[in-house]
């Protein structure tokens, strides 16, 4: 069965027709890579997925059952790492476990085993506004996957972390997804990011009605190291090539160039 | 520490400028004979009813208007159409010196608590009324949607998202009230009165008894400070998740170690 499956997708806000007609599938555990120029309608995919945003026209299915809200089988992590900030890195964890009836006390261990995973040991009882940017990314990953979802939407994720803090995380995120098992859709516009984390990349056209153009399969097997896999001899082709598709959509909106 | 040295120089400064009779005694009295006037309205218990009856007047106003201000907050926020008819009316209210409807309370309700109540009710519901109201619509939609999709239903959004939002608000604007409730009930009682603070500053004041002014100023202040370091002290508790109101706990800047070094992953 596949974890994700989109046929003839179309999304309107409005007069806008933002997505029109995409087809699109992940498989068990897979890692799927999405880029596409910015305001291409990416963000609004995953958001279909979600289930927060009411298709137009095509379905969406989640292991096999259409979307039709937010789902306890699909964990989101967003470029905000919008955590409660009135609650302890330990509380934010135990949140999702908390809604699925875990007992408070049973709910705390779990988060702090989580906050372990992630290394943040010793930093439960902190505030966010106590953490750092990629601290606070960790514990939004550990509250995200605490709750076991069989499929991970991520929505520039790293975006807001400097470049080393970025490596770190993508090399635990790897790590940590691989061990649950979990199919990954993640959205962003690093090309290299893409590549050196994921199974496939797809490149999505230039909005409006965006659609995906083209869909390449990255021969680097998994378990992988997604900071040293960019120094392999395949991995500048295949920056190139996705480049050279993603390039000509970017050119399709004009004002990007000339930006 | 220096707001220590200031108020001591300023006081000092005061005392010797009186005694030298570089300031006139009559209309500055020193310091300590304020203080003395002070004590001797404790001591002699002369002011108790009076204190009775202002903190009184100003907690049922705090009281009432606070429950008033943000029940009508929280219904306007949920629904358009009266948030459309009470906001301007509160706007109004909130622009104009509410102060000025001192006499026609006293016209209404008499001379006694109630006009003082009234007064002070009408300040504080005005503050908490837009304490709640922004607080409401100012909740970050990012964080409703987080809840959301970590699985929480409406009472969950509610419960963690509305409210630790809407009383951060709440708290801020009950300091302002606490201010708002004393001016309520002890300008009522300076308009007309029988008793009260506000009642025996009108008296010292047409007696001009300088020194009896001063002395009941300073009371009013102090119960004011006395209030606001209690709601102080709440704010801090409750808000404690707040950058500004941290403990002085180390911020860590430094990356934590990971689980598993990088290079062991293949």
């Amino acid at each position: 069965m596949s974890a994700l499956r989109i046929r003839g997708l179309e999304v309107r806000y409005g007069s806008h027709r933002v997505l029109g007609g995409v087809d699109l599938e992940l498989g068990e555990g897979e890692f799927l890579g999405l880029v596409g120029p910015s305001g291409c309608g990416k963000s609004t995919l995953l958001r279909c997925v979600a289930g927060l945003v009411q298709p137009e026209a095509g379905h969406v299915e989640v292991f096999g059952n259409p979307v039709r809200g937010p789902s306890p089988e699909v964990g989101i992590l967003f470029q905000d790492d919008a955590l409660l900030p009135w609650r302890t890195a330990r509380e934010n964890v135990a949140l999702p476990l908390r809604f699925r009836g875990a007992s408070p006390r049973e709910a705390q261990e779990q988060a702090d085993r989580w906050l372990r995973r992630v290394g943040l040991e010793g930093f439960g009882d902190h505030y966010p506004s106590e953490l750092s940017g990629g601290m606070r990314k960790r514990v939004a990953l550990a509250q995200v996957l605490a709750v076991r979802p069989r499929l991970l939407l991520m929505d520039e994720p790293f975006a807001s972390v400097d470049a080393i803090v970025r490596h770190v995380l993508e090399v635990d995120f790897c790590r940590l997804v691989a061990e649950a098992g979990t199919a990954v859709l993640l959205v962003t516009h690093d090309l290299e990011e893409a590549i050196s984390l994921c199974d496939r990349v797809a490149v999505m056209s230039a909005g409006p009605a965006a659609r995906i153009v083209a869909v390449y399969q990255i021969p680097f097997g998994r378990p992988r190291n997604p900071v040293t896999v960019r120094a392999e001899n395949e991995f500048g082709p295949l920056v190139r090539a996705v480049w050279e598709t993603l390039q000509v959509e970017v050119a399709r909106m004009g004002w990007e160039l000339s930006a | 520490m220096s707001r220590v040295l200031g108020l001591t120089l300023f006081l000092g400064g005061w005392e010797l400028a009186s005694r030298a009779r570089w300031l006139d005694p009559f209309l500055f009295p020193p310091p300590s004979g304020v203080g003395w006037v002070i004590y001797e309205l404790v001591r002699s218990g002369q002011v108790w009813p009076h204190f009775r009856v202002t903190v009184t007047e100003a907690l049922a106003g705090l009281v009432l208007g606070t429950g008033t201000g943000a029940a009508l907050g929280l219904v306007c926020a949920g629904f358009r159409p009266l948030a459309e008819v009470v906001e301007p009316a509160m706007a109004l209210l909130n622009a104009i010196p509410r102060v000025i409807l001192a006499p026609l309370f006293v016209i209404w309700l008499g001379i006694g608590m109630a006009s003082k109540v009234a007064l002070s009710f009408l300040l504080v519901m005005v503050v908490m009324f837009f304490a709640t109201y922004t607080g409401i619509r100012e909740v970050d939609g990012r964080l409703v949607e987080r809840v959301r999709t970590l699985g929480g239903g409406r009472r969950e959004v509610v419960r963690e998202v509305y409210v630790p939002s809407v009383t951060a608000w709440v708290a801020s604007g009950l300091k302002v009230a606490v201010g708002f409730a004393f001016t309520g009930a002890v300008v009522g009682e300076f308009v007309a009165s029988s008793q009260g603070l506000g009642y025996l500053l009108s008296f010292a004041q047409s007696t001009y008894n300088a020194s009896l002014t001063l002395a009941l100023i300073a009371l009013v202040v102090g119960v004011i400070l006395l209030l606001f370091w209690g709601f102080g002290s709440l704010e801090r508790w409750w808000l404690r998740w707040k950058p500004e109101y941290r403990s002085r706990r180390a911020c860590p800047k430094a990356l934590p170690r990971t689980v598993r070094p990088a290079e062991q992953v293949p």
